[in-house]
């Protein structure tokens, strides 16, 4: 099909500075945990991208020296020769697909801890920093500042040397540059602080001083977040956005253009639980009323309409985007292709955020199950390896992992019946979407759905057979099938057992009807009463979402949790808004306590903390601390049992419990994934769908083969002509 | 008692597609194929009756087609029964349900068979007639838009309801040996296993010709149809605008509609 003639805008080529973007699709630089340290990570997931239709790729923030040292998270570095040399992977992967590569340089001042370096950051005044509350920074002095900036030049040069094209003064989510600018941070009294136009040299300086250096040869970029959403206390756009952007216009050839801060950098990469597609507009629209430069500006665009629509309406001129990047980075090339419902369309979840706020680990995707697998496992998301055999296949169960196996392995060639008793496929993701705000999760399961349907009629030997009655195990094993993929999914627990006691909690039986599971909630299968109790030991979305739609259904809800209440979405950016969320519909959370018993309309709570803090060694049968004396009873009309999940694994035990029948049933092997596995995080179940099913034809396709490892190699010292000996100084 | 199951391959159009040149039929390049989906609660309705009364009942799928709708013999074998009957002649193009009943009926004298299970109707073309003229050819009892039967082996009557207009079911009997046409939701149909989908690829499927039943050229295709297309086309969509601007802008766009749609312009 050939593309839209609507979406022609998308794919003007436009000069930025000494470059030319081949069109409008440009991936900001964006976190994956591969840095300067996973070169081969960096190189395959950025130039695949381009290779995706992409027209400029980014690495993640760049720290310029070892003083913008942001350990325990995962930066790209820049500092030495070493580091050119392992980013320059990345950028002549890149140029091998026809695109261009920048870096954000980066000075984090007192939000990086320097955990690694030790160094002392510098800032324009000192205070600590509000994300990294135990990092305080040194206020610059005038040689501090021209060393900073100085630093800023040797890494343009460095970025230059490796081949990057576009070298970025990054002052968005509160970063040095913006420091400065903002009177939140900047207290002071010299050139440097007090007016507009004080506050705005430390940033308009380093550019110039930049582009000097490398403006020939590298377009200038500056990613500015145009108001830091605490109204004049910070920046505002409309007062000293537009006025710094009509100060610094002659040095910058593309501004990228965002809102907030780092401690809620949230309010940026917004999760679809609070934020639609182009959710930053109402600021980043007026930058380019007062900009001759080319505007970029992220806002998880993900339908081409839609963005060709920014582009047209004169709100910005190129798309950026991180996240709908990871989750399909073929974006541009369907678009172009006119194959649009072929988009893996991002959910907004942001899992793939949460892992750098963990601090590091590489990036995963929910929709996207090969990101941050390119380069280790040598998985590319529209290439498929051709089936091995001719073995067909039974899976058993829909859900997120089941659905992905069978989509993948049907792309293989392998004929594939997918089996499940729910009417539609999805498993889980058909109940969890319909939670508040998780609407966009179901993207997930639309993407499945879609491509199912048109893989189904490629093989007419395979089938998507939905609600049928559940398979048991001779259902399985006279089916037919060579191997059989159990992906049933997991359940909430029914008698409250649960992560801290790793026991049913006494009284608990959601066979009762004051008693349900989350289940039972979102099936609307039982009577639920006006005061409801939610007793949580789940560190994610499921308490804070069902609070939510029981408050917004006229309950009046607490929750009663044993685990930091949704302290997963504090990683997933999430968790501020929900908080807030929380307090505005008057939800009573009462932390730090687990339940001793319960009773049809009352349960009792313990703090968690209640027992003595002395430790002594008292004899067997004997705790070594003094035991909690302190149980309060409180009563509910219904009690939701949020304590913990168990895998559905009665098809697949049942199945290797009479594995002596499967050679007479012609079964030649038996695979669980997903949830029915163990309980995980959607992505990760996807995962498990994907990995089996493209390493199906292994000895033991159960457990994963090693995959490639990007680790230090003793011998090879980093930095070129240095030696690995142990030495000390003498 | 044998039971003869007339299944249909029809053609699935996407949102494109072009009409034939001769602007008769959908271009075939623009065509999936699946089977009907009344059939598949025809088929199943004899699958349980096979299942209820064992060898007493043979059923047989039988599909008028060319080649490439052997696929919904397959289907069909693939969940029970031992044999199917594909005919298939090139003089068998264009043809209506007339045409293709007069090819059925033959098959139902020449395999003696009880009962004839056909879809309500086919999701292609929807004349609903196919079964209907069956069974005025073979002159047998008849009953359309069955939503529940009885049927025992050796039976010389059996009970039918009929799904009429605003849910009102309609109970009659029905003399032995009867054509049905089956509505959806008189059963679940059941999907075929991989087992069942090899085991079809070795069950045999007879093809015959329209003149092995001695109907002549001039009794099937167009000639034999008792309805002939004429044009096929997509009709234009009605097409809807909104108005937009003050209210006097609205109203002078109003008035250049209607004038547009008197033909004053």
């Amino acid at each position: 099909m050939a593309r839209d003639s609507k979406h022609d805008i998308l794919f003007e080529p436009i000069q930025i500075g000494p470059k030319v973007l081949r069109n409008r699709f440009y991936q900001v630089p964006h976190c994956i945990g591969a840095g300067s340290d996973k070169p081969g990570f960096q190189a395959a997931n950025r130039s695949l991208k381009v290779e995706g239709g992409w027209a400029a790729v980014n690495t993640e923030y760049l720290s310029i020296h070892p003083e913008s040292d942001d350990t325990h998270r995962l930066s790209a570095r820049l500092w030495d020769e070493g580091d050119v040399r392992n980013l320059r992977a990345m950028t002549d992967a890149v140029h091998k697909h026809d695109g261009l590569c920048g870096v954000e340089m980066w000075y984090g001042g007192s939000h990086a801890p320097c955990m690694e370096s030790r160094c002392t950051p510098r800032g324009p005044s000192q205070y600590a920093s509000e994300f990294e509350t135990m990092t305080y920074c040194k206020e610059m002095d005038l040689d501090d500042i021209q060393m900073v900036q100085g630093y800023y030049v040797d890494a343009a040069k460095r970025a230059r040397d490796a081949g990057f094209d576009i070298v970025y003064v990054y002052g968005a989510h509160s970063y040095l540059p913006l420091q400065f600018l903002s009177p939140y941070y900047n207290k002071r009294t010299d050139g440097y602080g007090g007016s507009l136009e004080n506050r705005a040299r430390f940033w308009i300086e380093t550019l110039e001083k930049v582009k000097q250096a490398v403006g020939d040869d590298c377009a200038i970029a500056t990613r500015f977040a145009v108001d830091t959403l605490i109204a004049d206390a910070g920046v505002e756009v409309e007062r000293d956005a537009l006025k710094f952007v009509k100060l610094a216009d002659d040095f910058v050839d593309v501004w990228d253009v965002n809102v907030g801060d780092i401690a809620e950098w949230g309010e940026d990469a917004g999760p679809s639980r609070f934020y639609l597609q182009g959710h930053q507009l109402p600021w980043q629209r007026f930058i380019k009323q007062v900009s001759k430069k080319p505007v970029l500006g992220v806002g998880r665009f993900t339908d081409p309409d839609k963005m060709a629509e920014v582009i047209r309406s004169g709100q910005l001129d190129i798309i950026g985007a991180a996240r709908p990047s990871i989750a399909d980075p073929f974006l541009p090339e369907k678009i172009n292709q006119g194959r649009v419902d072929d988009i893996r369309t991002c959910i907004g979840c942001n899992v793939c955020i949460s892992r750098w706020e963990i601090g590091g680990p590489p990036m995963i995707c929910t929709q996207n199950a090969t990101s941050g697998e390119e380069y280790r496992r040598g998985w590319h998301p529209e290439k498929f390896p051709k089936a091995g055999s001719d073995d067909s296949f039974l899976v058993v169960g829909s859900g997120p992992s089941g659905s992905e196996c069978a989509r993948v392995l049907m792309e293989r060639g392998y004929t594939v019946h997918l089996v499940d008793s729910g009417e539609k496929i999805g498993g889980s993701t058909n109940s969890i979407a319909t939670l508040p705000g998780l609407g966009e999760w179901g993207y997930h399961r639309d993407y499945r759905e879609v491509q199912l349907d048109k893989l189904v009629k490629k093989n007419k030997d395979s089938q998507i057979a939905l609600g049928v009655k559940p398979l048991t195990v001779d259902d399985c094993l006279e089916y037919g099938a060579d191997k059989i993929v159990i992906a049933t999914g997991a359940s909430w627990n029914t008698d409250g057992n649960n992560a801290l006691t790793h026991d049913p909690v006494e009284g608990i039986d959601t066979s009762t009807p004051t008693h349900l599971t989350p289940e039972q909630v979102l099936e609307g299968s039982k009577p639920i009463g006006k005061k409801v109790l939610i007793l949580n030991c789940d560190p994610y979305y499921m308490a804070p979402s069902l609070a939510q739609k029981l408050t917004e259904d006229g309950h009046q809800v607490t929750v009663a949790s044993g685990v930091s209440l949704g302290n997963y979405m504090h990683f997933t950016l999430e968790a501020p808004n929900m908080h807030r969320m929380m307090h505005e519909l008057g939800i009573e959370v009462i932390g730090d306590v687990w339940a001793s018993k319960a009773e049809a309309n009352r349960i009792q709570l313990y703090p968690i903390f209640g027992d003595g803090y002395r430790r002594e060694y008292r004899g067997p049968g004997k705790l070594p601390r003094r035991e909690n004396t302190h149980f309060d009873w409180h009563e509910f009309d219904s009690l939701v049992v949020c304590t913990g999940r168990h895998s559905n694994t009665e098809l697949y035990e049942g199945l290797k419990t009479r594995k002596d029948e499967w050679a007479e049933n012609d079964v030649k092997g038996v695979y669980v994934i997903g949830d029915a596995w163990a309980p995980k995080l959607m992505a990760d179940a996807t995962f498990d769908g994907q990995r089996l099913a493209r390493e199906i034809e292994l000895d033991d396709p159960q457990h994963p083969k090693p995959y490639r490892r990007e680790v230090a190699v003793w011998g090879a010292p980093h930095m070129p002509g240095d030696t690995f000996e142990i030495e000390y100084e003498s | 008692m044998k039971i003869l199951v007339p299944v249909k391959q029809v053609g699935i159009i996407d949102e494109d597609y072009e009409i034939r040149d001769d602007g008769k039929n959908v271009d075939v390049d623009f065509l999936d194929y699946e089977i009907n989906e009344w059939d598949n609660y025809s088929w199943e309705l004899a699958l349980n009756l096979q299942e209820t009364y064992g060898e007493a009942v043979e059923i047989v799928p039988l599909t008028v087609g060319p080649d490439e709708a052997e696929d919904v013999l397959l289907n069909c074998l693939a969940k029970g029964g031992e044999r199917g009957i594909r005919v298939w002649d090139d003089a068998l193009v264009d043809s209506d349900s007339m045409a293709i009943a007069q090819v059925i009926a033959k098959v139902a004298e020449h395999e003696n068979a009880d009962y004839v299970l056909t879809g309500t109707l086919s999701s292609d073309h929807s004349f609903a007639a196919t079964g209907m003229c069956v069974a005025g050819l073979l002159n047998w009892a008849h009953a359309a838009v069955v939503s529940k039967v009885d049927i025992t082996p050796d039976a010389q009557q059996i009970t039918v309801n009929r799904e009429l207009e605003a849910g009102i079911e309609e109970e009659i009997t029905v003399e032995s040996p009867a054509v049905l046409s089956i509505q959806l939701g008189i059963n679940e149909p059941r999907y075929a296993s991989l087992r069942g989908i090899k085991q079809a690829k070795a069950k045999p499927v007879e093809v015959m010709s329209h003149k092995d039943f001695g109907l002549t050229d001039a009794e099937v295709g167009e000639m034999g149809s008792l309805s002939k297309v004429r044009k096929m086309y997509a009709p234009e969509h009605s097409q809807a605008e909104l108005i937009e601007g003050t209210v006097a802008e609205q109203a002078k766009r109003i008035a250049e509609i209607v004038k547009e749609l008197k033909g004053d312009t």
